[in-house]
Order: C-alpha cells, then structure tokens, then sequence
C-alpha cells in the first residue's frame, strides 16, 4: 500500500526506493505556516517525510488567503498549527503530524530541535531566521532558509560546518520595514517548492545547490556558488549573538 | 582600475545585463564599489546598505578592500517575506 502510493516518486533516479526509506525515518520542523510553510509541509507530507511538526504562534488571517492553497475562508480566526495540522492529516495517515501553537524564542528553541533532522524556514521575520540559524549551527542540524518579497524568491540550503551558513551571507540584519512585506500570491507555492527540493537533498545526505534566487516575474533563475566566511561570528567563531 | 561585477536578481534588469565594470582607485573598499553601482544606477538606491557583496564568492562586510582581477558579485539584500 505504502509503496504503490509513492510508485511515481520512486522512479525517479534521484530517490529510487532507498531515497523513499530514508525520508520515512526522517523528522522534519517547520517553523513558520504562512505562504511558505504551509505549502512546504504539504509538499513534505504527501512526499512521505515521516514525522512533520509545524510549529506557529498565529491565527488564520484574510491577508493569508492570496498565498496559499491550504487555508480556507472558513479558517480564518482559527489557529494556524491546527488547521494545518488537520488538513495535512487528511493528506497522508502514513505521516506523523503534530501542529505546536507556540512561538519559538530563544528560551524554547533548543528543545524544540530535540531528535528533528531538518528545519525549514517558513518564517516572515529575519531576526528569528537568525535564531534558526543560531540553534542549528550550534546543534549541527541543517535547515533551509526561503524567504519571499514582491516577485522575488531566495533558498538556501544550510549544511552546518559543511556549507555557509545565513550569517555568512548577511551579517547585518537589515532593519525591519514598516510598512508589509509584498508578496504576489503565487510565488510562495514555487519557492517553497524549491526549498523542498533543498530540503529533500539534505535528508538524502547530499549537499545543496547554494544561494538559489527565482523572480518569478521575470522568470529569472540564479544560484550563487558560495564559500564559508571565514570570519563568520556564527558558523566560525560559534559566537551565537540570537540565542 | 576597472573591476569586473556579476550581477544576480533583478539587477541584471535594472543593468540590462550581467556583468557591468566599474571603476575603483587602490584602497577602495566593496563600501566604494557599491556607492559606485548606485550612483551608476540610481534604481538601487533603495537598497544601497542591504545589497550582498560577494567578493572570490565570499559574502563578507563593506569594509574589505578590493583588488584588480577580485570575483565581485551583487546581489539584491536577503528577502524576509513568508
């Protein structure tokens, strides 16, 4: 039964059957369930990643509903680690799902990463995605950071001492707008798409593709081949500023 | 000197290419190569403290010094929508 539901995906060279083992014993954190998360932990629980926690303090808002495909109108109000904890559920029995309604701070970051092989960003705040990036470094736990903007899209799979870490791209958390972030409705969908992909290679034990940048408006694909900083205070100086 | 700069994102539009060469004396720092993309093209002047420097594929702080034949690449700054 299990194997005849991901028969397609197990085609394909790049997983094949040992690929499909491994995700099975795999414990993934998402830490965000807006655009980004939700359709990353769709993705990763209809791929059969085993074990899927989404992890968020927020409710279901209308100014949700543009980006993405998982909240409904009627969700609106209700708690986003529920409803997503419901729904993806229904997508996948053969997966444990578990929805946290909390926030994640400096004070509770460290157990949350207790046994979980992988995070994925799906945060809308750089300062906690720097956190992230501080308690995975610090754990040795890789993590992919995606994050989205107007029409423009960027991944990053972290590999800790391996590849750079997000400090090693910006040291300097540029200061918080005041004003929203825009974000066109259909571009988290693809670069959380992307970052499954990211996330998948890294759960399989291969590296990632580097700085991966997508404008989905102009239809522009990048990726930047980067080294460490070797004066990163994170990844090199394990001085670990957000935690 | 003139140094040879990648661009990624949308600066390649803004430029209307991928590669643009700008001038710098000795001593200058990525900080003076910046000022001088943004001066040239003016669209990014919004972004003149945040855009991602990468000098010999190393991300690294707007004081480091450039050199003749460094790989400079710019980048648009990080995106923190979710």
């Amino acid at each position: 039964m299990i194997n005849e539901r991901y028969r397609r995906q197990m085609l394909v060279s790049e997983l094949g059957e040992r690929g499909q083992d491994v995700l099975a014993g795999k414990h993934v954190l998402i830490i965000g369930g807006g655009g980004l998360g939700s359709h990353s932990a769709s993705i990763l629980v209809r791929m059969g990643v085993g074990r899927v926690d989404i992890i968020d303090d927020d409710v279901v808002e209308l100014t949700n509903l543009h980006r993405t495909s998982i909240f409904s109108e009627e969700d609106v109000g209700r708690t986003k680690a529920y409803v997503l904890e419901n729904y993806l559920k229904k997508i996948n029995a053969n997966v444990s799902v578990k929805g946290i309604h909390q926030q994640v701070t400096k004070d509770t970051i460290i157990s949350l990463l207790n046994h979980v092989d992988l995070i994925v960003d799906g945060t809308d705040s750089l300062p906690l995605r720097y956190l992230i990036n501080d308690a995975a470094v610090k754990l040795t736990v890789p993590w992919v950071y995606a994050g989205v903007q107007g029409t423009m899209g960027m991944v990053m799979g972290i590999l800790p001492q391996k590849t750079p870490c997000l400090q090693c791209i910006s040291q300097t958390i540029p200061e918080a707008g005041t004003s929203e972030t825009p974000v066109l409705g259909n571009l988290p969908a693809l670069i959380a798409a992307i970052q499954c992909t990211e996330a998948l290679k890294l759960l399989l034990g291969q590296r990632p593709a580097g700085l991966i940048l997508y404008d989905i408006w102009k239809q522009h694909f990048d990726i930047l081949m980067v080294k460490k900083n070797p004066s990163c205070p994170c990844c090199k100086k394990h001085k670990f500023t957000y935690l | 000197m003139k140094i040879t700069v990648r661009l990624y994102g949308r600066y390649k539009d803004i430029a209307g290419t991928d590669t643009v060469h700008l001038d710098i004396k000795k001593g200058d720092t990525l900080r003076d190569l910046v000022n001088a993309f943004v001066k040239r093209f003016p669209e990014t002047e919004k972004d003149k403290n945040k855009i991602m420097v990468a000098k010999n594929k190393i991300f690294t702080g707007y004081e480091t010094l450039v050199s003749e034949g460094d790989d400079i690449t710019l980048t648009p700054p990080v995106v923190s929508g979710g």
